[in-house]
């Protein structure tokens, strides 16, 4: 099937919204609509919304650090964590099957979002 | 408590390369566990992302996983988005963040939970 580019712009712009919103979960939406609406495979959709998503996340900042310093003192942590955790994940991403990871994750997002909703 | 953020970064780390969510994990780690501000918790998140994707996708773009042309008009359509979108939030009260927040991940983790095998 070929990509169209219009569906992948669409698909792009929703996880615009969601990064600058929210700060996260760009990801989220995107990989469902580019497997849904652009054909992709499942792998090629996790590792293309990752290129999408990056530069998205430096849009996001650029617009936020225009308006307040950013918390790098505490930030510093989950940058270092997140490098050490990134290189992990793209060295093993051809060899696990996400499935329970999947339901492990939704149960503990689940929960966050109830807290959050209810406190 | 750095030990601690760095495990949990690395751990969020690896879910982010991915591409399964380690950024709203991350954000349910600082914001209904630490209790940290919502605009703090997005703002750290964001820049957790950085590194985090930047050294995952040196592996995906070897392993030749990225689609290129479903990658360029995603980003350029969604850097306009995320623009607005981040000026708008910042315009927004943190609670009503928080909230909005809360109904995305009741969302995202259900359908999550309840994801069709494939």
């Amino acid at each position: 099937m070929p990509v169209s580019r219009t569906r992948c712009a669409l698909a792009g712009a929703a996880a615009g919204i969601v990064n600058g919103l929210l700060g996260a979960g760009g990801g989220m939406v995107l990989v469902p609509l580019l497997t849904a609406w652009c054909g992709l495979s499942d792998k090629k959709a996790f590792a293309t919304a990752i290129s999408v998503i990056l530069p998205l996340s430096l849009v996001s900042l650029a617009v936020t650090a225009a308006h307040s310093p950013l918390p790098l003192g505490q930030a510093w942590p989950y940058l270092l964590g997140g490098l050490i955790g990134g290189i992990l994940g793209g060295l093993l991403f051809k060899k696990v099957s996400a499935a329970l990871l999947h339901r492990l994750l939704g149960a503990f997002i689940l929960w966050g979002g109830l807290r959050l909703l209810l406190s | 408590m750095t030990a601690l953020a760095v495990a949990a970064g690395a751990v969020c780390g690896v879910l982010s390369g991915f591409g399964i969510g380690g950024g709203s994990l991350l954000m349910v780690w600082m914001t209904a566990v630490l209790s940290l501000p919502q605009r703090t918790a997005q703002t750290i998140n964001l820049l957790f992302f950085l590194p985090a994707a930047a050294s995952s996708l040196v592996f995906h773009i070897r392993g030749k996983q990225v689609c290129r042309k479903a990658a360029v008009p995603a980003v350029l359509a969604g850097s306009a988005a995320a623009a607005a979108a981040a000026l708008l939030a910042h315009g927004l009260d943190s609670s009503v963040l928080r909230k909005i927040f809360g109904a995305f991940l009741l969302l995202v983790g259900l359908s999550e939970l309840f994801r069709r095998k494939k």
